[in-house]
């Protein structure tokens, strides 16, 4: 790989680290109504697999999906309206948090329902078939939503009608404060796969590279071969679920343990030590993307309402 | 890194009985003559109970019935090895597990004729009403394996259901809990290789459902569904496991389903004469019938001696649920809520 996606690679998780840090703090200000879920610690899964991927692909995530949406390119600015419920939003305001949307970038969605997207991207991959195209579809979701039954239909389906979607779960560990072990039987998570006769694998989500690579693997065999995958992808959220989540259910050693993984510190020194960037540009790059951020706040707050007509818009078609 | 196997896995099949009716004594499980014998006469007297069924229909006295023809060694082979204290959560292809568990047979002809209080099971059999939705039964055993660990009651709950089932979400949620919770519950799908007109090789891409059972942590077991031992000692392995408490089981009985889905289907237009036939001659009667020839257990004046008993179980049963009292139309509208709503008390005037 060339040096400069690595940098752009590097850029995009410092942009989702440092807008979700700017968000935290503008729902802690009361900026931002309703539900909101960090993706903090996240970062190198959204970033590694969207780059192994075509403009034209699909991308369909859950509620934690700020960090998709900047990985896929949509403008900071406008999800962060989102966030603040403004009219500029990416989703008119309306959507929020969890419902960031972009159809210009082929990104699907932030749905709320747990596993509730997963179908939904499974019917997209039937609709790139039956249209004879050769899209791809990423499809995100937490361990939590393994273990509803819509995962079950999807991968069955999937695997019967050969269908090139690749499942992405983001295995952050806690399906809110349930442990994943206390919620799933059953062998390695990944090899579920196995009950549908598809490749299922393991990654270190915490390696953007890793992720990009194998991610990639699958990209190829969905694309050339309709073969769908299941990736397990282990990561970790430093945050609660949610930020009304204190996170009372793990510990502190564990949290700092983790924190050791943090895939933008250990991707920076593997930068460093391979002499691609220097701390000067390190800096260089803190300051641009908090100037981003920063105007992504500013353009939020400048931006109106929706308007109440806005309510009867939008629902059906 | 180099790749590395961290788990492979093995579908064990048990065949014991095959359709010559030879068996494989290492494996045939202990059972007297006389149980061989009564094995026999429910499977005669659940094809009976069908044959008449499908009659009843043509003639316009039960509604809409799902034949159990083909896959009576299934039910019958399973139910044999419940106890009174178990429980189970049914699908709607079950009567040969009714039969066999002692189920009033006029009861049964009552509830395929379309009054529900055919399923009011007697106070000593813990069998739960038919389930039509396909698979949600299986969360339901699910619960109740949960109750009976919480209990610490020594039980199992069966469960059974069809190939289809298998795909829904509904399995997987409920195999997910049983897995995690190791809860005392056998799962029995009788794979009749048709789930209504979609053949089992387009119902999934896996090839056996019983590695399904792989993804939840516990042991997946294929049989031969025709082969009334193979589904005995599996099954009651599978259950005397479970009461152990040592963890549910997932059992897949290869059969098949020997007539249409149901009266209101007709399977010749999607599925081929020489699959059927080729199916007759894995009959699972007769290959027990050949069996207990060798063994010097059945003479034709036995056979027709419990083709005439069936038939007199049967006439019986169907004067008996004839002259029962129909329900009253009003019953619909009484028994949804434990008091009715404001809409059915105005729908109940209407009416």
């Amino acid at each position: 790989m060339d040096s400069e996606k690595l940098i752009e690679m590097y850029r995009q998780m410092l942009l989702i680290r440092r807008f979700e840090e700017k968000a935290a703090e503008m729902y802690m200000m009361g900026k931002i109504g309703g539900f909101c879920h960090l993706y903090i610690g996240q970062e190198a899964v959204a970033v590694g697999a969207i780059a192994a991927i075509r403009k034209d692909d699909y991308v369909i995530a859950s509620y934690r999906e700020h960090g998709h949406a900047l990985a896929v390119g949509t403008e900071p600015r406008r999800i962060m309206a989102e966030l603040f419920g403004k009219a500029t939003g990416i989703s008119r305001g309306k959507g929020g948090s969890m419902h960031i949307f972009d159809a210009e970038r082929n990104f699907l969605g932030g749905h709320a329902i747990v596993g509730g997207h997963i179908p939904l991207a499974t019917g997209v991959g039937f609709a790139i078939n039956y249209e004879g195209k050769d899209q791809v579809v990423l499809c995100f979701f937490g361990d939590g939503a393994v273990n509803t039954g819509v995962f079950h239909e999807s991968l069955n389906l999937a695997s019967l009608w050969k269908l090139p979607v690749i499942y992405i779960c983001e295995n952050n560990f806690y399906g809110m404060g349930t442990a994943v072990t206390r919620a799933m039987a059953g062998p390695e998570m990944y090899l579920k796969a196995k009950a549908y006769d598809i490749p299922g694998e393991l990654v270190d989500g915490m390696n953007v590279l890793e992720v990009w690579e194998k991610v990639g693997k699958a990209v190829e065999r969905a694309r050339h071969e309709k073969i769908p995958t299941f990736l397990e992808v282990r990561t970790y959220r430093f945050r609660g679920h949610s930020m009304s989540d204190p996170a009372l259910y793990r510990t502190k050693e564990e949290v700092n343990e983790q924190r050791k993984r943090d895939p933008i510190v250990t991707f920076k020194q593997k930068l460093i030590a391979e002499g691609i960037l220097s701390e000067e540009k390190f800096e260089e790059m803190e300051k641009e993307i908090k100037a981003i951020v920063d105007e992504a706040v500013e353009f939020a707050e400048k931006s109106p309402e929706p308007p109440e007509e806005w309510l009867y818009e939008d629902v059906y078609a | 890194m180099p790749e590395k196997i961290l788990e492979s896995f093995e579908i064990r099949r048990l065949e014991i009985l095959d359709p010559k009716g030879e068996v494989d004594e290492s494996l045939m499980p202990s059972l007297s003559a006389d149980e061989i014998k009564k094995m026999y006469e429910l499977l005669i007297l659940s094809r009976t109970f069908d044959q008449r069924a499908i009659d009843l229909q043509r003639e316009g006295r039960l509604g809409t019935y799902a034949s159990i023809l083909g896959q009576e060694a299934t039910q019958v082979g399973s139910a044999f090895t419940i106890k009174k204290s178990d429980w189970i959560f049914p699908s709607f292809r079950e009567m040969g597990v009714y039969m066999t568990l002692g189920y009033p047979i006029h009861q049964l002809y009552q509830y395929w004729a379309g009054d529900e209080r055919g399923l009011k099971a007697p106070k000593d059999l813990n069998i739960f009403p038919i389930c039509v939705p396909i698979g949600t039964q299986m969360l339901h055993a699910a619960g109740a394996a949960m109750a009976a660990k919480y209990k610490r009651d020594p039980i199992a709950v069966i469960t059974y259901f069809g190939d289809g089932a298998t795909s829904e979400g509904d399995f997987h949620e409920a195999f997910n809990m049983a897995g995690v919770f190791k809860l005392p519950v056998v799962f029995i799908c009788q794979n009749n290789h048709w789930a209504i007109s979609l053949p089992r090789e387009r119902q999934t891409a896996a090839k056996t459902l019983a590695q399904k059972a792989y993804a939840y942590g516990f042991e997946g077991i294929q049989l031969d569904g025709n082969d009334i031992f193979a589904v005995y000692k599996g099954t009651k392995d599978a259950i005397e496991k479970a009461r152990r408490g040592e963890g549910p089981v997932f059992i897949e009985c290869v059969t098949y389903r020997m007539s249409s889905h149901t009266t209101a289907d007709d399977a010749t237009r999607y599925r081929s004469k020489e699959e059927v036939e080729m199916w007759k001659l894995k009959d699972p009667i007769l290959r027990l019938k050949l069996f207990m020839e060798r063994k010097g257990l059945w003479t034709e004046p036995y056979q027709k001696e419990i083709e005439e008993r069936s038939r007199q179980i049967i006439d019986e049963a169907v004067k008996v649920a004839e002259s029962v009292e129909p329900p009253h139309p009003e019953d619909m509208f009484t028994y949804t809520y434990a008091k009715p709503t404001f809409r059915q008390l105005k729908q109940m005037e209407d009416f």
